[in-house]
């Protein structure tokens, strides 16, 4: 597939976004315990309320017909892109509800928003993971761990962004103590991946399959276009063994243990952030990059 | 209603006869717009429903009884020695997932005839449909951006103010080898059914569930040129048996 940067910010922002609204208002919760004051959270909030809103613009850059935008949302019954859409937007609404709780002292709305705004973030991420999970198309994706890696790698990158907002609030409240949560899911997360490196379906189908003649081998001879389609353009991207190696090396390094031992070991939590949301684009662009759609058999691909 | 095509794989020369006539009847339709982009330049791609691969089968004996290529064992797989043009276009699938996906709405299934079509005034570019068609039938119209796709020539085959015999999509009409028959498979009778019935269908990506309208007629199988000799010679054998031993030196 071709790896369409609008769409890997979109997936990499939003996730973290969502994970660090998620891991703000668990902390919120226990504000006490971990002495958070309402300007970091509100700092923390703003911080998660831009990441996903940059990454639902940049969601709509790769629409080749931006006009119809708005018919988006009609088949929520259906489309889990249409889902994934509905529940982002019923975010904001949802946030309006709780800041006006939280500010109009009505303690009795706001752990009802609370919950909803919980549970709407983790459905967002499962319905990102889902528009790709659920092509029968694309085997490499088609696969129950794409939707868990979805919300398991934005509840992560989230995780480790929440000490670095911690990290902002005044000094009088102390140092921000090991954060546990994100050490914890980042090692998950490098499980989840691992796991997904070496289980994701591939080889499924052959170019027999496609045409239906099942003894002997078949080739294509002739694809019937001199220059590119709209297919080989849109599904004939490949990417070289060693770059694929390389940037999979990135990815585990970036995305995972570098994070990992930092927020281990030190208190850089900003730059934990960083690398690890590097280390998810790059492993963004590769879930598309080496996803390969079964009409490349038609194009003379023996196996996907 | 269950309108498709027949597209048999036996006579189809691979002309790109269909493709063309496609693009001409589509390229100014209502439904259609085909564009070309940069037709006469040095990269010339375009929009097109209907394109034509040509493959080489190895030796699925079935197909080739004749020995070619070394003749040691005539049991074993002969070399590519067949081939096959395959004209693809969208299958109008009974589970048309590209339907299911589509955000919009614009892309629709009719109920009345099973014609999968795409309204240009919902459809907002997003490719999804695109990358849910295991038949890469959808392309994207790069002027409009909104996605194209045959439409089965909906706005030809119901048209009353054509003869009845011009009621057809334009490929089948403009097939030179009549390799393409339109029809309804929901009718046992029509032609497309009886030919599906009698000649047996190519199963493709079956195991993804799509359950595509469209049949692919599998090649015949040829027949056998017998070199023996029979046991009672005419002279008429006696002739076909020395042009055979000729052929086959």
């Amino acid at each position: 597939m071709k790896p369409a940067l609008s769409v890997i910010f979109f997936t990499v922002a939003s996730g973290a976004g969502l994970g660090l609204l998620v891991w703000l208002l668990v902390a919120s919760l226990m504000a006490n315990h971990i002495r958070m004051d309402a300007t970091t959270f509100y700092q923390g909030a703003a911080i998660a309320a831009a990441l996903i809103t940059a990454g639902l613009f940049a969601s709509t850059l790769h629409l080749a017909n931006r006009k119809n935008v708005i018919y988006a949302l009609t088949r929520v019954r259906t489309s889990w892109l249409a889902r994934e859409g509905a529940f982002a937007i019923a975010l904001y609404p949802l946030a309006a509800l709780h800041l006006y709780g939280l500010q109009s002292g009505m303690p009795q709305l706001t752990p009802i928003t609370l919950g909803l705004l919980i549970a709407d973030c983790i459905v967002v991420l499962y319905c990102t993971g889902m528009i790709y999970g659920c092509l029968k198309t694309i085997p490499r994706w088609n696969t129950w761990m794409t939707p868990v890696k979805y919300v398991l790698f934005g509840l992560m990158s989230g995780a480790v962004l929440l000490p670095a907002v911690l990290t902002l609030r005044p000094v009088e409240i102390g140092p921000v103590g090991r954060p546990m949560v994100a050490i914890v899911l980042l090692a998950l997360g490098l499980v989840l991946y691992l796991t997904y490196l070496v289980k994701n379906p591939r080889n499924q189908h052959t170019i027999n399959d496609a045409l239906g003649f099942q003894q002997g081998k078949v080739r294509l001879l002739d694809v019937g276009h001199s220059h590119g389609t709209f297919l080989t353009n849109e599904f004939g991207f490949s990417v070289a063994r060693d770059k694929a190696r390389l940037l999979r090396w990135i990815a585990i390094a970036c995305g995972f243990i570098v994070p990992l031992i930092l927020c281990y070991f030190s208190q850089w939590f900003w730059t934990a952030s960083i690398i690890c949301l590097v280390g998810l684009l790059v492993e963004r662009w590769l879930f598309f990059a080496e996803a390969e759609h079964v009409v490349r058999l038609y194009h003379g691909q023996q196996r996907v | 209603m269950r309108l498709g095509l027949a597209i048999d794989l036996d006579t189809c020369v691979g002309c790109h006869a269909c493709a063309v006539a496609c693009k001409e009847w589509n390229g100014q339709s209502l439904m259609g717009g085909a564009p070309d982009y940069d037709a006469y330049g040095k990269a010339p791609s375009g929009t097109w429903y209907n394109r034509i691969r040509h493959y080489e089968l190895e030796g699925d004996p079935t197909y080739s009884p004749h020995q070619c290529g070394s003749k040691a064992d005539p049991s074993a797989h002969q070399p590519l020695s067949k081939t096959i043009n395959v004209p693809m276009s969208c299958m109008h699938c009974e589970e048309a997932h590209c339907v299911t996906v589509c955000p919009t709405g614009a892309s629709y299934k009719r109920a009345e005839d099973g014609i999968v079509l795409v309204d240009p005034s919902r459809c907002m570019g997003c490719n999804y449909c695109a990358w849910a068609c295991p038949y890469g039938a959808r392309e994207l119209d790069q002027d409009e951006g909104v996605m194209k796709k045959c439409t089965l020539c909906v706005d030809r085959i119901y048209d009353a103010q054509l003869a009845e015999a011009d009621r057809q999509p334009a490929c089948v009409l403009a097939c030179p080898t009549h390799a393409r028959h339109f029809g309804d498979y929901d009718d046992p009778q029509s032609k497309v059914s009886l030919l599906a019935a009698s000649r047996g269908t190519q199963s493709m990506l079956d195991d993804l569930g799509y359950k595509p309208t469209n049949a692919y007629l599998s090649p015949r199988k040829p027949v056998e040129v017998k070199t023996e000799l029979p046991l009672r010679q005419g002279l008429s054998d006696k002739a076909k048996a020395f042009v055979n031993r000729l052929i086959q030196l």
